[in-house]
């Protein structure tokens, strides 16, 4: 299965906002913005949208990957969906 | 221990009995044992008292021999046995044994120099009708409260916040930078209060009030000089302030028990009070029903080491939620943390167990550098120095393994850690504990956050901090750091004090001797911590008095449950009445668009990271806190003057 970039990147997005930024109504997350630097999630956070990203896109994250490159914006985490999705229909 | 409370006029217009008495009445759960006033044309003082030292003729107000100073004190002088004798080699006549007269005394004797000589937990007043002034003091370490307000001219003081709001002459209202603080640093920083207008006096400050005008010095200053080595007697000297220092804190006239955490340094103390008590020592322990923050096997196993009675205050999440509102009086701020609630139920259990006075291992970690924040500051220094070596940055998995260790979150956590601050700041030790406190910020409502305009409270303790601490080791820096915006204005109080008192329980601290912080502040920091082992020399001396399992134990962070506790089927039902959009709308002070996010959150069982727990205690606190003190103030019943054990008008008797 594959889900293009922008629809990956906006249901992150909606899910970011409905549990990490409903204290914000105004905030813009932009698509490289660091989601730790911007104040999105804290370090627990992080395990929480990865739980998500999982059951949402059908993929699995392994510990050592677990990382700012993967997870640590909207465009990172879209990519590293994308590749995951790709490795499964391979 | 007991409760102090007064009014100074600025003119001689009197003091009403009834006014002092409703100043007693609300802080009478302080001193449960009697109560007295002195009743004056300029001042008028209310003490409430809990007997512990000379039963029979200890109650307050005190007067010395010529009725003209007039004392109005709570706490405790360890050293009283020796100043009386002192004094008595002057020439003073003392009519009682109680540690109070010291201050009468002592105060003619060397006037405010009084207060370098004392070695103890105190707050108090002298009225001193010769020069028409007005004098308070607080302890060096600020163990007891001191609170103060001024309006038109005249003083009003108490230990308590509620005491100064009972007398109809100060209002409450909401301090938005005291509640900045809060949500940055956990407490207001003294002075600054919560309430506006009413103040905390300084740790190691006096005050000297006289027309109307206050004029305040310090008399006490935290100082580090650290030494390059060890004394070579380092032990011999530690093992003679330990032991003076718990000897002097079990002087007294009724029972003293301990509590036990099940950590080094409540063992401690508990184990010399079990060795110096003439009877069977009482502790006190809490347990949790969650395991996550349980510790009752260490604590059985020290309770069978020292051969104490041991008794158990019991906590669930039930017990958090229903008493939070009772804390939130007592505690008489917002809070960020549930942590209170459980020293709350101790207290409670103490009292009932016919305990009054419990040692407890306060100020241990932050002289002999305990908590976890003093290996971090030095693990982030270390890998700031090369911050690409994933060897290094491996240190916080050691340090942190609950969050890091199996975690997956890590890597995350490890570039939180790094990317709070550098070494430069003066704040660079706290900022990662002030930066995950201040999220619940996030939550704050849009003009509360326009009303504080440019308020930068990190800037302001930066500027606030002494010149000496720019020459102080980065690990002596963050330990002035906890002294001053943790210990005293939160530990010794929200979780101290306030708990304590609330069941008229003395909390006496042996760590918090100031003969033990100034032999703990020159050692070298790595006798303190030693790599990552904290209290290395405090551990070496405890060889003497604890087996090694009890000694070496790793410390785990005190903690009770927060957000959970609030939301369960059994959930009180405040909970939603003070979370409601309207109510949370009439506070101000958060936004109910984000609070409403944060029930769902809640509700949900999502709301597990530091940011939403400390949002939902703070929301909570803040709520409750707003309508007992602001919205809905109780109007107090006085204490009828009749039934009063002292009560001392103008003109005084003198005495033969």
């Amino acid at each position: 299965m594959h889900t293009s970039r922008s629809e990956i990147i906006a249901r992150v997005r909606d899910f970011l906002q409905e549990n990490f930024l409903y204290m914000h109504t105004n905030f813009q997350l932009g698509d490289d913005d660091g989601l730790l630097d911007k104040g999105v999630i804290d370090s627990m956070g992080i395990v929480e949208v990865i739980s998500f990203i999982e059951a949402e896109f059908g993929v699995q994250a392994l510990e050592e990957e677990v990382s700012q490159q993967n997870f640590g914006s909207l465009s990172a985490i879209a990519r590293f969906v994308a590749e995951k999705q790709s490795l499964v229909t391979a | 221990m007991c409760g102090i409370a007064g009014i100074v006029r600025r003119l001689p217009s009197g003091v009403s009995v009834e006014s002092l008495g409703r100043m007693a009445a609300s802080i009478q759960h302080r001193g449960p044992d009697g109560y007295g006033f002195f009743v004056g044309q300029r001042v008028g003082f209310a003490h409430v008292r809990l007997s512990i030292v000379d039963i029979d003729g200890g109650a307050q107000p005190l007067t010395n021999e010529d009725g003209q100073i007039i004392v109005n004190y709570n706490g405790e002088i360890y050293n009283h046995p020796e100043l009386r004798r002192e004094l008595e080699g002057k020439g003073h006549i003392f009519r009682t044994l109680c540690d109070t007269e010291i201050l009468a005394h002592g105060y003619e004797e060397w006037g405010v120099n009084l207060l370098g000589k004392l070695n103890g937990q105190f707050a108090f007043a002298i009225y001193d009708r010769n020069r028409e002034t007005v004098f308070v003091a607080r302890d060096r370490f600020g163990v007891r409260p001191l609170f103060y307000a001024q309006s038109r001219g005249d003083f009003y003081f108490a230990s308590e916040i509620k005491a100064i709001l009972a007398t109809g002459e100060v209002v409450a209202s909401l301090d938005r930078r005291g509640l900045d603080e809060i949500f940055t640093f956990w407490a207001a920083r003294p002075p600054r209060t919560p309430f506006a207008g009413i103040a905390s006096l300084e740790p190691g400050t006096y005050g000297i009030l006289k027309d109307g005008a206050l004029w305040l010095r310090r008399y006490y200053e935290l100082d580090y000089p650290e030494e390059a080595a060890e004394p070579e007697d380092v032990i011999e000297q530690l093992d003679e302030i330990m032991l003076r220092s718990v000897g002097m804190r079990l002087r007294a006239d009724v029972p003293v028990g301990a509590y036990v955490s099940g950590g080094l340094d409540s063992s401690i103390t508990a184990s010399l009070a079990a060795r110096g008590s003439p009877h069977a020592l009482r502790s006190f322990s809490i347990t949790f029903d969650d395991s996550r923050f349980d510790e009752s096997e260490s604590q059985r196993e020290v309770a069978a080491d020292i051969g104490s009675i041991h008794s158990v205050a019991a906590i669930d999440q039930g017990s958090v939620a229903n008493s939070f509102p009772e804390v939130i009086w007592h505690a008489e701020t917002p809070l960020v943390r549930t942590a209170a609630v459980p020293m709350y139920h101790l207290a409670k259990l103490t009292r009932d167990s016919g305990i009054k006075v419990v040692l407890t291992g306060e100020g241990a970690d932050e002289l002999f550098l305990g908590y976890d924040l003093f290996k971090e500051v030095s693990v982030r220094r270390f890998c700031l120095h090369r911050p690409t070596s994933l060897g290094r940055q491996r240190l916080f998995d050691r340090l942190y393994p609950e969050l890091l260790g199996e975690g997956r979150g890590g890597e995350f956590w490890r570039r939180f850690f790094l990317g709070a601050g550098t070494p430069s700041d003066p704040l660079f030790s706290h900022l990662p504990r002030f930066l995950l406190g201040a999220r619940a910020k996030d939550f704050y409502a849009p003009q509360f956050k326009s009303g504080l305009g440019e308020v930068d409270v990190l800037a302001e303790l930066r500027g606030s901090l002494p010149v000496r601490f720019f020459g102080w080791s980065s690990l002596n820096q963050a330990a002035y750091l906890e002294m001053t915006t943790l210990l005293s204005p939160y530990l010794l109080s929200s979780q101290g004090d306030r708990m304590a008192m609330a069941h008229s329980v003395e909390g006496r601290f042996p760590f918090l001797d100031h003969r033990l912080f100034e032999f703990a502040a020159a050692l070298p920091t790595g006798s303190r911590l030693r790599g990552l082992r904290e209290k290395e020399v405090l551990r070496r001396w405890a060889s003497r008095i604890l087996p090694p399992r009890i000694r070496e134990r790793r410390k785990q962070p005190y903690r009770a449950p927060d957000a959970t506790s609030f939301f369960g089927p059994n959930a009180p039902a405040w909970v939603v009445d003070h979370l409601a959009s309207d109510a949370v709308r009439r506070v101000g002070v958060f936004s109910p668009t984000a609070v409403a996010g944060l029930i769902r959150r809640c509700r949900a069982g999502l709301a597990t990271g530091f940011r939403e727990n400390q949002a939902l205690v703070g929301v909570l606190s803040t709520q409750l806190w707003y309508d007992r003190f602001i919205e809905h103030p109780s109007s107090q019943t006085p204490l009828p003057v009749q039934g009063a054990s002292v009560l001392i008008t103008e003109p005084l008797p003198t005495f033969a």
